[in-house]
């Protein structure tokens, strides 16, 4: 058995806790039950309290469990000894997300035998599997974000408080509060999101494929991608290197999956005189702009790692270079592209408005990530929550101040906007975009002389 | 057994090491010195694949760190200046899952959890909780789930920090008995007393650097330290002994000199009999009991 699976089996697992988590569920089931119909009923019908039971113990109590997988080992100061084992990432991973939340599987699978058994007897076997399949993946994928969100805080950062583990579980439980949301869009009962009767079908790249379907399909799929990511994570954690290869891939699935869905803007009479593919290369490049602001904040802005890959490049050395590039220069590289590719199909349609418009758009992009970057550059602490203070100050106080003094002709100085002459827009976003970088290439090329030392202790 | 070249680690504000190279050979107990924040602990941790180098090569066991950390994190054992335990588990436990974690097979977990308890002198404690430990067995238990495995390289990072006299003299034992076991040791520490007994080594690192380019060798069983004291001063005693052959002086004043010379009776009597001899009036004479602070001073002042 995985190590640290038994590890945990010994922690979580112990013949104390799994009666009085048994007992507390029957007692719980059995209240629900003599008291179904009655005035003073406790939640509903059994299987509401069994799901309700199930989203509490798995996805509420199992973020929390999942979040203090790693950062609880870091407190405690065990994580060194983990880290020199032989236990390998994928074993660690599994070890670790499924090892610390054993105990909330237990009660979560006594929840789901009530709760199945219930939908077996009204609903047929389909149904049962279904409904497995869907309360696995929510579980798995809203303990696998809080654990991702943790791993990639532990790269950033030391130490954690409790606000931090907190926020960690929420990650986890908005990617489960996600899952549950857009579920039930396709739930024949009606749209929990828009209000609306569920559709049977959903428009994907110009075909109509059944939504049940299409989005059990979704979920197991970004649930792999959630695991992919915290095997990728874990391995940097135990100091093995990562290619970009994977996260290229990620890059290209995401792009082409949020393309799909182009359908969805037909109704929008701002767009409507712009062609499919227009459509779909704007949706892959809005998709790559928010990849690459999330993962510039998300990840740890290492000078010293940017001098590194300053140095393999100056000496020829593109696989190492190209190996140790991060996540969000992978996004921006294919913000690039795609934008490129957008721009000279606008132009072949002679739209030259919104092929400025994109291009102003990029240079904005440029300067925010080398805003990111330079802060981050200069104070170890606070550095990004200093660069969201300006990128609130540039997209929304300086334009109010510009606009209430009546200089409109200035705001295409903080983001895209109409100008004439049309180049003008574009000119001054990169212009800012360009500047910028500098400033934050010249912030990383910085060394600072070493701290003071003290004398050894002859005692 | 640890090849270092040109390591290069820098933190974003600061070089902490600086071009260090090293080797040490199997089968000893190496001392790392110097100053707080000198980059002791850095230099550690690149040893154990901890961290990944801004430049320069580490080998161990002659796996290279950057490639194959994994690798070398199975094969040593790593006892950092802070580390925890899982207080909720039994001594037994922490061991066999420690042994398991270094991929020690099921059936021969339990096996190697005993060995190790023994060897630390746990063995009657097996079946209390890491929680209930005191102190020094707390740090028993560390070192029993760092040799567990019986790695062929051993880091220790200020292995004696916080133990009691008794304590100390336990671990000294148990180190050199691990060396004689065929583990190569490497401890890293800024008191120099407490390395005294068991070092054969010492790596002064010093801003980043090693102090004198080299390990050096901290006590030699065929040459040993020797300190003399003259009673009146005499601006000649380094020129004098500077010029006797076999010996060689490490640092002098007009009242004191430091040096390595033969163990041999003989040889020593006739040294004593030329200082007479030529005016110096030797008031003390014998071999040098801080060898390992003599030598860290010396090679600091040098450097």
């Amino acid at each position: 058995m995985n190590p640290e699976f038994q590890r945990n089996l010994w922690l979580e697992l112990t013949p104390r806790r799994m009666i009085l988590m048994v007992v507390l569920l029957a007692l719980v089931f059995f209240a629900t039950a003599v008291t179904t119909g009655a005035d003073h009923a406790l939640i509903g019908t059994l299987p509401d309290t069994a799901e309700f039971l199930f989203y509490a113990i798995v996805v509420v109590w199992g973020t929390r469990n999942a979040a203090t997988a790693v950062v609880g080992e870091i407190r405690d100061r065990t994580w060194d000894t983990q880290l020199l084992s032989a236990i390998g990432p994928g074993a660690m991973t599994w070890g670790k997300l499924f090892g610390s939340t054993i105990y909330n599987w237990f009660g979560g699978a006594i929840c789901l035998g009530v709760l199945l058994s219930d939908t077996l007897a009204h609903h047929g076997p389909v149904q049962a599997g279904i409904d497995l399949v869907y309360y696995l993946a929510v579980g798995a994928i809203s303990q696998a974000a809080a654990l991702l969100a943790s791993l990639i805080a532990v790269r950033r950062r030391s130490a954690h408080t409790r606000l931090d583990v907190f926020l960690y579980q929420v990650v986890g439980m908005i990617a489960g509060a996600a899952v549950w949301s857009i579920w039930s869009a396709a739930d024949p009962a009606g749209s929990i999101i828009t209000h609306k009767p569920a559709s049977d079908f959903i428009v994907w790249w110009g075909r109509s494929l059944d939504s049940r379907g299409f989005l059990l399909a979704s979920l197991a799929v970004f649930t792999g991608w959630t695991l992919v990511a915290c095997y990728r994570e874990m391995r940097l954690e135990l100091k093995m290197r990562n290619g970009s290869l994977t996260w290229l891939a990620f890059v290209v699935f995401i792009g082409v999956y949020v393309a799909g869905f182009d359908a969805w803007l037909n109704d929008d009479k701002a767009l409507h005189a712009l062609d499919t593919v227009v459509l779909r290369l704007g949706l892959a490049l809005a998709t790559y702009a928010v990849l690459t602001y999330l993962m510039v904040i998300l990840e740890p802005k290492d000078r010293v790692h940017y001098r590194w890959l300053g140095e393999q490049l100056g000496a020829g050395r593109l696989g190492a270079f190209w190996n140790g590039l991060q996540a969000w220069m992978v996004a921006y590289g294919a913000a690039l592209v795609v934008a490129v590719a957008l721009i000279a199909r606008l132009y072949s349609q002679t739209r030259i408005d919104e092929l400025a418009l994109i291009a102003a758009g990029l240079g904005f992009l440029t300067r925010d990530v080398a805003i990111f970057v330079a802060m981050r550059g200069r104070q170890r602490r606070g550095g990004d929550l200093a660069a969201i203070g300006i990128l609130i100050a540039l997209y929304w106080l300086a334009p109010a101040i510009v606009g209430g003094l009546g200089l409109e002709n200035l705001l295409m100085a903080f983001f895209p906007k109409t100008t004439a002459p049309i180049w003008l827009s574009p000119a001054v976003a990169w212009a800012e975009g360009i500047a910028t970088a500098a400033l934050a290439i010249s912030r990383v090329a910085i060394r600072n002389s070493p701290a003071g030392r003290s004398e050894p202790s002859r005692a | 057994m640890i090849e270092v070249t040109d390591l290069v680690y820098e933190y974003p504000t600061a070089r902490a090491l600086d071009g260090v190279s090293l080797k040490v050979a199997p089968q000893t107990i190496t001392a790392l010195v110097g100053p707080n924040g000198a980059g002791k602990t850095t230099l550690l941790r690149c040893l154990a694949a901890l961290e990944v180098p801004y430049a320069g090569r580490v080998t161990i066991d002659g796996l290279d760190t950057a490639t194959h950390p994994r690798e070398i994190h199975a094969r040593l054992g790593y006892l950092p200046d802070f580390y925890g335990l899982y207080d909720s588990l039994t001594v037994r436990r922490c061991l066999v899952h420690a042994a398991r974690a270094h991929g020690i097979a099921p059936d021969a977990a339990g096996g190697a959890a005993e060995k190790a308890a023994s060897r630390v002198g746990l063995s009657d404690r097996m079946e209390k909780h890491a929680g209930e430990l005191s102190r020094g067995l707390r740090q028993r238990l560390a070192i029993g789930q760092t040799i567990v495995h019986e790695p062929r390289v051993l880091l220790l990072d200020e292995p004696a920090a916080g133990l009691d006299p008794q304590a100390r003299r336990d671990l000294s034992t148990l180190l050199v008995s691990l060396k004689d076991a065929d583990m190569t040791l490497v401890v890293s520490s800024h008191i120099l007393a407490e390395l005294e007994d068991y070092c054969s080594e010492m790596i002064i690192i010093e801003d980043g650097r090693i102090a004198g380019g080299k390990a050096v060798k901290v006590r030699d069983v065929e040459r040993p330290r020797y300190l003399l004291e003259i009673a009146t001063a005499r601006s000649d005693l380094k020129e004098f002994l500077s010029g006797r052959a076999g010996l060689d002086v490490i640092e002098a004043d007009e009242h004191h000199a430091l040096f390595t010379f033969t163990r041999n009776p003989g040889a020593r009597a006739k040294l004593v009999r030329d200082l007479v001899g030529a005016g110096f009036e030797v008031s003390s004479f014998g071999e040098s009991t801080k060898a390992l602070e003599d030598t860290y001073f010396a090679q600091v002042k040098r450097s």
